[in-house]
């Protein structure tokens, strides 16, 4: 209706300006202006939607996402066919954790545009934050037969097999990861850690330092030397790995935790009380690090405190197996034994085998 | 704990007394003498059973009721002087050779303050006391300087070899204390003994022998005889403990000795005409049956059988014997069945390995069958009976080891019955903190030092510590706002809006480019094309015999339905043209226009003005009705009023001739009235250009 009054007003004008005049249109007439006006319908209708897009393009670089996806969805409501604004909402709505809403996103994409490698590759990134490893991996498969030259889709891929506990596989996609990417020192530490499972740990101390000399300043790579020193009982090089670690972010609470358990490996417990002390006035919830302090408590004999410090790993982290198992010897030792005998059955439903030991030999009759 | 309590009770007595040895004098009792006789008449009479027990126990033989006999009288003069060194020497001694030791401690301890000579045996039984007190080093000294007073060429010496061996072996023991908690089962015990515990091998059920009033007539000494009692686990607390019924207990002693592991059958032992035999008695439903005496090969009617156990396999029954033969006490033996069904026992055979020169029994065979806790006063004792342990090798038992302290003390310390996993056992013993005289506890074994469970942390996949992300995303694009408009029209002659065949070129004026090149249709004179809109435009309109047109216009951004429609109107100026007005009008017979020929003569006004250099001829017709001259003068006159109209319009009358043609240039038939209108006519035709 609003366009209708558009045109009369304007024909008007135009009739006075340049002495035209309105005249019946004849049926080919009138059809041809229905194309036309159907035409200018869709180039509105686009140009709408490419305003839209770099609208969004605009405050994803600012970090709007939330927002920047609104626009990219504008953007294909206007134009359901605008490829690109597909595959931008699906990174943003990936960047927020929207994983779902990416899926949906890019299953539009792939099916406008089969050939999008990019687009696999980011629909695996969102099965993988779904925890939807098999789909993800056949994301991650189709991206590659797509585009054999991403080496974060190798890496992607490998952390999955990784994550399945497919060693291998894992270490053979790393490898290619590095191939491609001689500098991806991601792929260098996770294809050390790949050793590590499976217990060759001088690759793994290979792999990692490889990554260290990339790049000196990781302290997460640090560690992992630290404990897989710890595992090879070279506690001399697991310190001084922490050591270097904790210089580089003194604030990396893992590290001090790591180093209280090899302080307390090697009897050294008033330094692991205080490691661990460390690990937990960093991060106060720090579960892990508590129950490992309820254990240099129970070694140092002091059973209350074992058990008091056991209970705040539990109260922070239900699930946590070893502060169950730490707990029922502090209650033994108090002669809580029905209690120790709760922990360790407990320990044993979540699966830790001390636990399950422990329950065996001292609960059941 | 224990022991500081011990000292406490031993300070008090320092306190209390004056440390004066109080001798049964009348000078000591003048005011008393009835008194004097009544506790001196006592002495004499317990003397007599002190006397037996004191040889019974020379010859590792059991005292009866001696010491409790002689206890008896012994109290009731102490009641009358506490102070006297030997009655508190006595007392001490018998209650140290009784189920309840720990009374003896403190008398031994006062005897030998008042008077460390009051008797040949003090420093013997002082050095007991500290044994029993855990203070083996100051015991030793005791039993050496007993050692180094006692003359007699008799065994007696064995036993202060033990007992100094036992000290040294506690010294150890206590220091290394095994990782085992032992706790009293308060439900089971009461002040009198409580023992002989045994129990099926999922710990619910306890079976134990207590001489708790039981509802018999005492014995001479006031104890009643044992019964057994059962009582079950629930909610990890034993229940009320119950006589077992079904004639397993007697008013004679009925003492349990082993409960199979699935809790159906039971072992006992009981006094048969002054002689202890092995019985068994099976649980039928609710009830026990009436024990039957085993087989003559174990209830022997030529020794004391006692301590009975059954083997895992069940084909064998041990046992603790004892005989006139034998100057050791009880010792561990065995009788094993040749078949199950005929339950024919072969001749009970010792197992020297596990016997010593003291009493052993009781005896207990773990459900491996390869386990033998024995308890035994003899084989490294840290005191009493001590329970050990020996494993079964290639058929031979091995030497027993010490289960050591805290389940072992100086005290006895016997039975033993424990749960299938090992984790927890049931034992009695007569040490000071019980309720009284033997209880019944639960050792608890907590096993190794646990190790406790370590936790390390990492991130072993760098993308939880530092992912890998790819959110780079597509670039921006150009927007690109397209819209066009139909642009339609025709092009007609000025004049007489006939449609006229013309070229057509459209110019983007923005870039100067022509865009479109087209002709209108030679019929219609129309065309129809699509322009962008937003813009100006610039159309340049060529026909032959026309005015060239052009002119600029705009085509807005309009809306999608954009509609613009121009009629192009073309100047014919074509010389010798000549153009009919036919929409000039003049009254009837005269050459008055009329008001409505305005329009076509403005139009002319205009075209003459539009195109300066135009000259034309105006000229008027007629048809040929009436006359000639008439119709000659009447179309002059009809011209030259044009001409004057257009001149009183500002056209120079140079530039216009008017011509009367009456009825000579018809153009129609003046034969009908159709041709006769068409015949009568005002033109003007293109003289000059």
């Amino acid at each position: 209706m609003k366009f209708k009054h558009l045109y009369l007003l304007l024909l008007a004008s135009i009739s006075t300006s340049i002495n035209a005049q309105v005249e019946e249109l004849t049926p080919e007439e009138q059809a041809y202006r229905d194309s036309i006006t159907a035409l200018n319908i869709e180039n509105a209708a686009i140009a709408n939607s490419q305003e839209a897009y770099n609208k969004g393009i605009t405050l994803f670089a600012e970090k709007n996402y939330s927002a920047s996806i609104e626009q990219f969805r504008k953007s294909v409501e206007f134009d359901p066919n605008f490829t690109a604004a597909y595959y931008n909402k699906g990174v943003a709505e990936n960047e927020v954790g929207k994983y779902a809403d990416a899926v949906k996103t890019l299953d539009k994409l792939i099916e406008l545009k089969p050939s999008y490698s990019k687009a696999f590759f980011q629909r695996g990134r969102s099965y993988q934050g779904l925890n939807d490893y098999l789909k993800a991996e056949k994301d991650y498969e189709k991206s590659i037969a797509l585009d054999a030259t991403n080496p974060k889709a190798f890496y992607n891929y490998g952390t999955l097999r990784f994550l399945q506990s497919d060693y291998d596989g894992a270490i053979t996609y790393f490898t290619k990861t590095i191939q491609l990417d001689p500098e991806f020192v991601n792929a260098l530490n996770d294809r050390g850690s790949s050793h590590r499972m499976k217990g060759d740990y001088p690759k793994a101390i290979a792999d990692y330092e490889a990554a260290i000399r990339k790049n000196p300043n990781l302290a997460f790579v640090l560690n992992n030397i630290g404990t897989t020193k710890t595992k090879m009982n070279d506690y001399k090089g697991a310190m001084e790995a922490y050591n270097r670690a904790v210089s580089i972010d003194a604030n990396f609470h893992l590290t001090y935790n790591n180093r209280g358990v090899a302080q307390m490996d090697q009897g050294r417990l008033d330094d692991a009380v205080k490691d661990f002390n460390k690990a937990i006035a960093l991060k106060s919830d720090y579960s892990a690090a508590e129950s490992n302090l309820s254990g240099v408590y129970f070694k140092q004999k002091e059973y209350q405190k074992a058990l008091d410090m056991a209970n705040k790993a539990i109260s922070h982290d239900k699930n946590n197996a070893a502060a169950y198992v730490n707990r029922g010897m502090a209650k033994e030792m108090l002669r809580d034994l029905n209690g120790a005998c709760e922990d360790w059955q407990k320990a044993k439903e979540l699966g830790d085998e001390t636990g399950s030991n422990y329950y065996a030999g001292n609960c059941a009759n | 704990m224990m022991k500081s309590l011990l000292t406490t009770v031993f300070l008090s007595f320092i306190f209390a007394i004056s440390a004066q040895n109080v001798e049964f004098k009348a000078a000591n009792f003048k005011d008393d003498k009835d008194g004097l006789k009544a506790a001196t008449d006592a002495i004499k009479k317990g003397d007599e059973y002190f006397n037996i027990a004191n040889e019974a126990v020379f010859i590792i033989k059991s005292p009866g009721l001696n010491y409790e006999l002689a206890l008896n009288s012994y109290l009731k003069a102490q009641k009358f002087n506490p102070n006297n060194a030997e009655l508190n020497f006595k007392i001490g001694v018998c209650y140290i050779n009784s189920t309840y030791s720990a009374k003896g401690v403190s008398y031994i301890f006062k005897a030998h303050e008042l008077d460390p000579a009051c008797d040949n045996f003090m420093q013997f039984y002082y050095g007991k006391a500290l044994q029993l007190d855990n203070k083996f080093s100051e015991a030793i000294k005791a039993y050496d300087a007993f050692e180094a007073e006692y003359k007699k060429a008799d065994n007696f010496s064995k036993f202060v070899t033990q007992f100094k061996n036992e000290c040294r072996t506690a010294q150890g023991a206590v220091q290394n204390p095994v990782r085992a908690w032992v706790d009293n089962v308060g439900e089971l015990n009461t002040e009198f003994n409580d023992y002989a515990p045994s129990i099926t091998t999922d710990g619910g059920e306890i079976i134990f022998t207590s001489d708790r009033p039981n509802g018999h007539t005492p014995n001479e000494a006031g104890s009643y005889d044992k019964d057994i009692y059962s009582s079950t686990l629930t909610d990890r607390k034993w229940s009320a403990p119950k006589q077992l019924t079904g004639g397993v207990n007697t008013t004679e002693d009925d003492v349990s000795n082993n409960l199979s592991y699935d809790g159906t059958k039971m072992l006992l032992h009981r006094s048969v005409d002054g002689q202890f035999d092995i019985f068994e008695s099976t649980l039928n439903g609710a009830n026990w049956t009436a024990p039957t005496a085993m087989p003559f090969q174990i209830s022997s009617n030529k020794s004391n059988d006692i301590y009975a156990a059954y083997s895992a396999d069940g084909w064998s029954i041990y046992f603790a014997r004892d005989n006139a033969n034998r100057e050791n006490g009880y010792d561990i033996v065995y009788s094993s069945m040749q078949s199950k069904i005929q339950k024919n026992y072969m001749a009970a055979q010792m197992i020297s390995t596990v016997n010593s020169k003291f009493n052993e029994g009781p005896v207990y065979i773990a459900i491996d069958g390869e386990t033998m806790y024995i308890c035994s006063e003899g084989n490294g004792s840290l005191g009493g009976y001590d329970i050990f342990v020996s494993k079964k090798s290639q058929g031979s038992w091995s030497k027993p080891v010490n289960l050591g302290y805290p389940i072992n003390t100086p005290y006895d310390d016997f039975f033993f019955a424990t749960t299938a996993n090992g984790k927890f056992a049931y034992i009695a013993s007569n040490r000071p903190e019980g309720k009284g005289g033997f209880d019944i506890y639960k050792v608890t074994f907590f096993g190794p030092e646990k190790a406790p469970v370590s936790a390390t942390e990492d991130y072993l996949l760098a993308s939880i510590a530092n992912p890998v992300k790819d959110n780079s995303i597509e670039a921006t694009v150009d927007v690109n706002k397209k819209s066009f408009t139909v642009f339609k029209g025709k092009t007609i002659d000025a004049m007489t809006k006939k449609a006229v065949e013309a070229d057509i070129e459209i110019t983007d004026n923005a870039t100067g480019k022509i865009i479109e090149t087209f002709t209108t249709n030679s019929a219609t004179g129309k065309f129809i094309i699509t322009l962008a809109s937003g813009k100006n435009y610039g159309i340049a309109v060529k026909a032959e015999g026309y005015l060239f047109h052009s002119e600029n216009f705009d085509i807005p951004m309009g809306s999608a339905d954009n509609l613009v429609n121009k009629i192009i109107e073309l100047k014919n100026i074509a010389i010798g043209s000549k153009i009919a007005l036919r929409n000039i009008f003049f009254d009837t017979g005269k050459s008055t226009l009329r008001p409505e020929s305005n329009s076509e003569l403005d139009r002319l006004v205009k075209l003459m003005k539009d195109v300066p250099s135009l000259k034309i001829e105006i000229s008027g017709h007629t048809d040929n009705t009436g006359s000639a001259s008439l119709n000659n003068s009447l179309s002059q006159d009809r011209a030259a009023a044009v001409v004057a109209y257009l001149t009183g319009k500002g056209i120079a009358a140079g530039r216009m001739t008017a011509m009367g043609y009456g009825s000579t240039k018809p153009i129609a038939s003046n034969d009908n009235a159709a041709g006769r209108q068409e015949n009568r006519r005002t033109e003007f035709e293109i003289k000059g250009n």
